[in-house]
């Protein structure tokens, strides 16, 4: 993948390696994710696009992932459905909340 | 078929003898069982006895049970056994029954149950509160999975002298149906949960007038509930119940401590009177607003109160005239409005005749300017700069992750009843917001004044000025010509940023 032409998609990695795939915009959501992806910033991240989140497992993340595209569908809309989020996951989702700045 | 009852075999010889039982007659075998006849197992009941004199003579025997398998009555069996077969489990619980009530009820320390299992739920690494205990069984401390027992420690807030006062009124009015409920000057520092709960079931009792009944003996049996609050100490309106009295129609709050009004005000549809004067109030909620508009409040007192005049606040815009006499060295802005440099005066238009329909109700003199939060409810210290529609982050209507998981957090069972040590367990970068998620769930949660959704974090907040002159004197009279204007301060606040008043007036 060529370092001058960004590509369309990103990869998140949760901790316990479990990879993620998701367009670049929806990504951009989080304001963490947005500087390690700026390729004015010459991150590793912004030149491979893949980013490595150390602190957030595989099952909140995929909750994030899941956040992200439900932002990106609602960016727009006026009326808003909620996200549904089980209750257990929702301490550790406000965490990684904190974390990806979003 | 083997109930019914078998006939009688047909005898091949008569019998020559009645004396014997048929039972004893060999020569005819019946097929099927014998027949059986009242009389049949009672020698003494033959024919030739006819006349011999029964034992127990003079009294009729008594038999008991079905004709073919009468038995006589035994005059020493008492129906009182009967008392002893009713031991069974009828399925209907009486309030007499006491041994079935105390194994059935949960005894006091179900009143733990729920916390091992919010701090299991919220964290599942934080180790749980119950290691702590000494406990029982010290052999099950290897085995980390068994449910160890807690000691109980349950203590009901000490209830002080007010509080006992207070119930007592509320109890009396239930009792009587008085619906005019007087909580004045008892000193009444908080109102303590449940103290309230029970004045939605008041009911009013119909008069017991002696006749002639009078005109004036029939009135409607609906409560008009009125609950005086007026001079406590009240310093917060925490507890969300007083605002599950839907019925309320009269709520005096005069000469208290409050700070601010709880937005779950608003679902008081029924409220007609309310007074919040002499408090510590610097603003109102918009929801009361929308009770002046929408909902039946048709008398607010809202002075005196330390409210900032709308000089001080600032403006970002008016939406009214002015006294016109007074701005002759009026300077234009950059606003539509013409508006004069120093204390503007805005004033009622001028009309004619007939009061039209605008001198009743609520008008919008100014707007404030906006404040923008960021996602943790902290002002953003650059907010002019922000008041641009168009910024580097996108204004939207998707809430954020954060207030996503807020949400979903203060809907867990339990999480009003989380005290503040038990707070400071959670991690520290998430207490305000968790604690922001309790006082939520205690109050109720706000709704955003423009989308009307329920939202736990706002996003920005601005002040809008009204004038509401004829609700505050009752709406005995409209506004006079030319009147003078004296907005109180209604705070607004949204959910998002897509939702303040320059983006809404794109839509």
């Amino acid at each position: 993948m060529a370092d001058s032409i960004q590509s369309e998609f990103v990869t998140l990695v949760s901790c316990d390696g479990f990879e993620f795939i998701i367009p670049r915009s929806a990504a951009c959501i989080s304001g963490t994710i947005r500087r390690m992806l700026d390729p004015t910033s010459k991150f590793s991240e912004a030149l491979s696009g893949r980013c490595v989140l150390e602190n957030i497992t595989g099952i909140v993340l995929e909750k994030v992932c899941e956040y992200f595209m439900y932002n990106e569908k609602h960016k727009d809309q006026a009326n808003v459905a909620d996200m549904e989020i089980q209750a257990e996951l929702c301490l550790e989702l406000l965490m990684a909340a904190d974390y990806l700045d979003t | 078929m083997d109930n019914e009852v078998p006939l009688s075999p047909t005898t091949a010889d008569s019998a020559p003898s009645r004396r014997l039982s048929r039972f004893d007659d060999r020569s005819s075998q019946p097929s099927s069982d014998p027949a059986l006849f009242s009389s049949d197992d009672i020698p003494a009941s033959g024919l030739e006895n006819y006349h011999a004199p029964v034992a127990g003579a003079g009294r009729k025997r008594r038999y008991r049970g079905t004709w073919w398998g009468e038995q006589v009555a035994d005059p020493k069996r008492k129906r009182a056994d009967f008392k002893e077969k009713r031991n069974v489990d009828s399925g209907v619980w009486m309030g007499s029954d006491e041994s079935i009530a105390e194994s059935s009820l949960p005894s006091e320390d179900a009143s733990n149950w729920g916390e091992d299992l919010l701090k299991t739920v919220l964290d599942p690494r934080a180790p749980s509160k119950v290691s702590n205990a000494p406990s029982l069984f010290k052999a099950s401390d290897t085995v980390a999975t068994t449910v160890q027992p807690r000691p109980v420690i349950f203590q009901g807030p000490v209830e002080s002298e007010e509080h006992k006062y207070a119930k007592a009124v509320i109890n009396d009015c239930l009792e009587k149906g008085d619906d005019s409920v007087d909580l004045g000057s008892i000193n009444l520092r908080y109102i303590p949960p449940g103290l309230l709960r029970p004045l939605q079931h008041l009911t009013k009792l119909p008069s017991l007038h002696e006749a002639p009944i009078s005109e004036n003996a029939y009135f409607s049996l609906q409560p008009f509930l009125r609950i005086y609050l007026s001079n406590n100490s009240l310093t917060s309106l925490y507890t969300s119940e007083i605002f599950d009295l839907k019925d309320l129609k009269v709520l005096s709050l005069r000469n208290n401590k409050l700070m601010r009004i709880p937005e779950a005000i608003r679902k008081l549809t029924a409220l007609q009177v309310l007074n919040v004067s002499m408090n510590r109030l610097d603003e109102l909620p918009w929801d009361l607003l929308w009770l002046l508009q929408q909902g039946e409040l048709k008398h607010f007192t809202a002075h005196p109160n330390p409210f900032p005049s709308i000089d001080e606040s600032g403006t970002a815009e008016w939406h009214c005239q002015f006294d016109k006499t007074d701005d002759e060295n009026k300077d234009e802005d950059e606003d539509e409005l013409d508006i004069p440099e120093a204390s503007p005066i805005p004033k009622f238009r001028d009309y004619e005749g007939v009061p039209p329909d605008d001198a009743w109700t609520p008008i919008h003199v100014a707007t404030g300017p906006v404040t923008r939060l960021d996602m943790e409810g902290r002002i953003l210290d650059d907010s002019p700069s922000f008041n641009a529609p168009a910024t580097s982050l996108p204004a939207s209507r998707a809430p954020s992750l954060r207030e996503v998981s807020l949400r979903a957090i203060s809907k867990l069972p339990g999480i009003d009843q989380l005290t503040d040590s038990e707070l400071l367990e959670f991690p520290a970068l998430v207490i305000p917001l968790i604690s922001l998620a309790r006082q939520t769930r205690q109050e109720g949660a706000q709704r955003c004044s423009i989308c009307q959704r329920e939202f736990i974090v706002s996003r920005a907040m601005w002040t809008e000025w009204w004038d509401c002159t004829p609700h505050e004197n009752g709406m005995k009279r409209p506004r006079v010509s030319g009147e003078l204007l004296r907005p109180l301060p209604f705070k607004r606040v949204s959910c998002s940023w897509a939702c303040v008043p320059g983006v809404q007036a794109v839509e």
